[in-house]
């Protein structure tokens, strides 16, 4: 059986019970009865009853279920008992049922079964003591009837009893929720009004007193309109009021502007939300009342603070749009290519303009114009040149005017890759320099973004800087390539092929400057078999120092060539660049005579890093000696030449300060490290700048220019073969290496003069062999073979007999010169043998 | 012209002396000749070529001598050789006989005085 009462029900009704109990016993010693009966007995049971009784309804609420079975358990024994003193046996059914109701309507079944297992014990002992006669019917009576009875009554007073406690229920619930109600109207901020149909006030909460100055008890049973209507909107007020009351239906909800008077006069803007109530015959109106004053004025101060953000918002970004513009023009004006210029600018204008994308246009000569960067990254040769007028930034560059679109037409866009965008607002501007279009900036954008005629003002700012830095880059250019052609020119294409000497140079630009630098270097030979080496390096980059080092090196040749001194040399360079130069202009420059013939260098030092000279004994030294100011610094400064041996098999290096300077390390560092590639590298001096470069220079290449410049004084053997361009130049270098190979191998000055003009005359023939404009190279070649020097002189020419006069004359000065002359002419070339027995005792010894 | 050569006009008096110094082979002496000659006015009784600091010639320095000599002759203007005997330059002139077309003598004053 289910529970269906809570505890404190159950324990209130016992309690009923066991007061019934005792007014019972009560009762019985107040009407005349049995003598037997003991008087004190009933009322100690009379006060026991009472007493359980009492406790509980006083414990009702906390009491618990065992103690309420415990209470219901005392008072069967109670009654029982109390029944048998009273001797009244046919109440037994009674009082029995009266048990068993409870047990059965209070407890689990298991629990009533036992109550009224112990009820038929109690019975059962007190009649077989009363009359022992028939036991059977009595047990029946005493368990049967308790039973049924009490089973069939609780049923129906479980019943009742629910139907109570649901009622109970209902009505706890609805105070709950009247109170809750009430909470929640007397703590809401909003006046919560109700009245009548006619307009008689009876709800009135806290938030109404509150708001308009006036108690509930005030309020209720007055007018609404002549308490808080102010008069002229009492008409109004009662016409919707009306209309409310009159809506079909029986709930309505409306929400009003209003304006609401106060106890003391003031009025304040409200809002009210309206609803009918229809309660059976009653119709309400109630209205939550809502003083908006506030939140207007929030709203105002909202509105306000709105007003003025968007207005720093507006100034910020016209900052920002100001001085993004300035990084444009910072980045137009800025010395580099016209490409990283129009590619950085593209970028930039993007971003700056929040546009999706930006192009640049460039203006040709012909008034045509071609994409020169997009920031889409539309290659520039993807769309051929087309006129002024042609589409929007043809018709910017036609009108010279900036222009503003918006929804433009997708072939008016002259960037393809803008028309895959979802292009809704186009803006552009003419570049503009010195009142020539240099060109087109077109910006465009997709939706919601629209570019404004703010906008377009700012970027025409922009746009005529940018225009003039666009001019400027192209000149820039221009300058650019014609320093490096001249650069280029300047710098020997070909060094001089010099016998019996190994030279290579190697020129590195720098990698991350656009400008042209002002290393230069140079190879002259300059008679008697001695060559000039030349290393400089001018203060500046760019137009004005490759024309200053054009003037330097033809300078310089002239000087050299003059056969000065290379003091007087460096001397009079230093005169040239003091006086011409316009401006303050600075050089420093190494310049380096080697005769290889004596096996000596003269060097002169204007400022320049060290040459440095490998021994063949493998020890590298610095050349540090003799060095003095720049040129150009002083008038008259005081060049002093230097001497130093350079032994056959010596190498002599001469660098610029780009290979040995490298940023954060000591030049010391770097000089020392050359000297030490330089020891361990290859003896051929172009493998050896190969190696020397591939050692000191990054692969991404230098931040200075490098010049390297490398001679090595060939060894000479017994013998040597050279070959040589069939042109009068090669003469004079074919006379200095055979000078040295013959004393090399012991001739005397006088053979030496001697052979050399004889060679020089077979020579000669050679190159005349060959034609007038030339022809493959002729070789020379020599050895000494038993004191007796053997040349052949070998063409690949046609072989023209000697005519009267110079010919012949060159030929008979072999004769005369040399002990044998051979002249062997063969369909492929000539060649002519000729021997010298050597006599004379040679400076050097004989071969090594 | 080839820088290994060079060559210096000096007009002293009635006699012109043509400096040469350096190398003299077919490189330099292509038009050697002319300039020299057209250095010497008409008004000039000779010309003298100073080859005291020529440290070689060749058979092409030897016939531009030949046909200065020619021309002067024409002229009828005296020339004179200065080259060192025992030098290389002077060896050259011996062995083709230069003096059959115009004296030499080893220093400068001497030619001068010569004409």
């Amino acid at each position: 059986m289910p529970e269906f009462f809570d505890l404190r029900v159950k324990a209130r009704s016992l309690a009923y019970l066991f007061a019934a109990g005792a007014g019972l016993g009560l009762l019985t010693l107040a009407v005349p009865h049995d003598p037997a009966i003991e008087e004190l007995e009933v009322i100690v049971v009379v006060a026991i009853a009472a007493a359980i009784a009492v406790v509980g309804f006083a414990f009702a609420d906390r009491l618990r279920e065992w103690q309420l079975q415990l209470a219901l358990a005392a008072g069967t024994l109670l009654l029982t008992f109390g029944n048998y003193y009273v001797g009244e046996s046919t109440l037994y059914p009674l009082l029995y049922s009266w048990t068993a109701l409870y047990a059965f309507s209070f407890f689990t079944l298991r629990v009533a079964l036992a109550h009224v297992a112990l009820l038929g014990v109690c019975y059962a002992a007190l009649l077989a003591i009363q009359d022992p006669t028939s036991p059977a019917a009595r047990w029946l009576l005493a368990v049967g009837a308790p039973l049924v009875i009490g089973l069939l009554v609780s049923r129906l007073l479980m019943r009742l009893g629910l139907e109570v406690q649901r009622t109970e229920e209902h009505q706890t619930a609805l105070r709950q929720r009247e109170a809750r109600t009430r909470l929640v109207l007397d703590t809401s901020p909003d006046a919560f009004v109700t009245t009548d149909r006619d307009g008689i006030i009876v709800t009135w909460n806290r938030a109404a007193e509150r708001m308009f100055g006036w108690s509930a008890s005030e309020a209720i049973g007055t007018p609404m309109r002549a308490l808080i209507i102010p008069p002229e909107f009492r008409d109004r007020t009662d016409r919707r009021h009306q209309a409310m009351i009159d809506t079909e239906g029986a709930v309505s909800t409306e929400l009003f502007d209003a304006e609401y008077q106060r106890r003391d006069g003031s009025r304040f803007p409200g809002e009210a939300t309206v609803a009918k109530v229809v309660v059976g015959e009653e119709v309400l109106v109630s209205g939550f009342l809502h003083d908006v004053s506030e939140r207007r004025r929030r709203q105002e101060e909202r509105d306000a603070l709105l007003r003025a953000q968007a207005a720093q918002a507006e100034a910020e970004r016209v900052t920002e749009l100001v001085s993004g513009m300035q990084l444009l023009v910072d980045a137009a004006l800025a010395s580099r290519s016209l490409d990283d210029i129009v590619a950085d600018l593209v970028a930039r204008v993007r971003d700056v303009l929040d546009a999706d994308a930006a192009t640049i246009f460039l203006a040709e000569e012909d008034e045509q114009l071609r994409i020169g960067a997009s920031s889409l990254g539309t290659p520039p040769d993807e769309v051929d040149p087309f006129p002024f007028g042609d589409g929007f930034a043809g018709r910017v560059a036609q009108r010279r005017q900036p222009l503003l679109a918006q929804s433009p037409d997708p072939a008016d866009l002259g960037d393809p890759g803008m028309r895959a965008l979802d292009v809704d607002s186009l803006i552009g501007v003419p570049l503009l320099a010195d009142a020539e279009v240099t060109g087109v900036l077109v910006a465009c954008a997709s939706p919601p973004r629209r570019f404004t005629a703010d906008d377009l003002s700012l970027l025409r700012l922009a746009a005529d800087r940018v225009g003039l830095a666009i001019s400027h880059a192209r000149l820039y250019e221009r300058e650019r390539r014609i320093a490096e052609t001249l650069q280029r020119s300047l710098l020997p294409e070909n060094l001089p092929r010099l016998p019996g000497l190994g030279v290579a140079a190697r020129y590195l630009p720098a990698q991350d400057d656009a400008d042209v630098g002002g290393d230069w270097y140079d190879v002259i030979p300059i008679g008697g078999g001695s060559v000039g080496l030349v290393m400089g390096d001018i203060a500046g980059k760019g137009l004005e120092a490759a024309s200053m080092v054009g003037r330097l090196r033809s300078a310089l040749r002239a000087y050299a060539l003059e056969g000065h001194d290379p003091a007087k040399v460096v001397d009079k360079l230093n005169r040239l660049v003091w006086t011409e130069s316009e401006r303050s202009q600075m050089a420093t420059l190494l310049y380096v005579v080697v005769d290889p013939a004596e096996g000596v260098v003269r060097w002169v030092n204007a400022g320049h890093p060290p040459p440095l000279i490998l021994d063949g004994d493998g020890a590298p030294r610095y050349l540090e000696g003799g060095s003095s100011v720049p040129l150009g610094v002083l008038p008259f400064p005081s060049f002093r030449e230097r001497t130093a041996e350079l032994a056959p098999g010596s190498t002599i290096l001469l660098y610029t300060d780009g290979l040995v300077e490298t940023p954060g390390a000591h030049i010391d560092d770097g000089m020392a490290r050359l000297a030490s590639l330089v020891r361990d590298g290859p003896e051929d001096p172009e493998a050896l700048c190969d190696h020397i470069v591939g050692a000191l220079v990054p692969a991404q290449g230098t931040s200075d220019d490098v010049a390297l410049l490398g001679l090595r004084n060939v060894p000479m053997s017994d013998r040597f073969t050279v070959q040589l361009a069939s042109a009068p130049e090669a003469l004079s270098s074919m006379r200095s290496l055979l000078r040295r190979w013959l004393r090399h191998v012991g001739a005397g000055d006088q053979e030496i003069a001697d052979i050399t003009t004889a060679c020089g005359e077979a020579a000669t023939n050679a190159i005349e062999h060959a034609g007038p404009v030339g022809g493959r190279p002729f070789e020379v070649s020599g050895r000494l073979l038993g004191g007796e020097v053997q040349l052949a002189v070998r063409d690949f020419g046609a072989w023209r007999d000697p005519r009267d006069g110079d010919q012949g004359r060159g030929l008979s000065l072999m004769r005369a010169l040399m002990d044998t002359v051979e002249v062997a002419p063969a369909p492929d070339g000539t060649t002519i043998w000729m021997r010298h027995q050597l006599r004379e005792i040679g400076r050097q010894g004989g071969p090594e | 012209m080839d820088g290994l050569v060079g060559l210096e006009i000096e007009q002293r008096r009635e006699v012109v002396i043509a400096r040469v110094t350096g190398e003299l082979d077919v490189a330099g002496a292509e038009g050697m000749g002319d300039r020299i000659a057209a250095a010497v006015p008409t008004s000039a009784r000779g010309l003298v070529v100073d080859f005291t600091e020529l440290e070689f010639i060749d058979s092409s320095g030897i016939a531009m001598l030949f046909e200065l000599a020619r021309k002067l002759g024409g002229r009828r203007q005296e020339l004179r050789v200065a080259a060192p005997a025992g030098e290389p330059v002077a060896r050259v002139l011996e062995i083709v006989e230069f003096h059959r077309a115009a004296p030499v003598f080893g220093d400068v004053e001497s030619a001068v005085s010569d004409i």
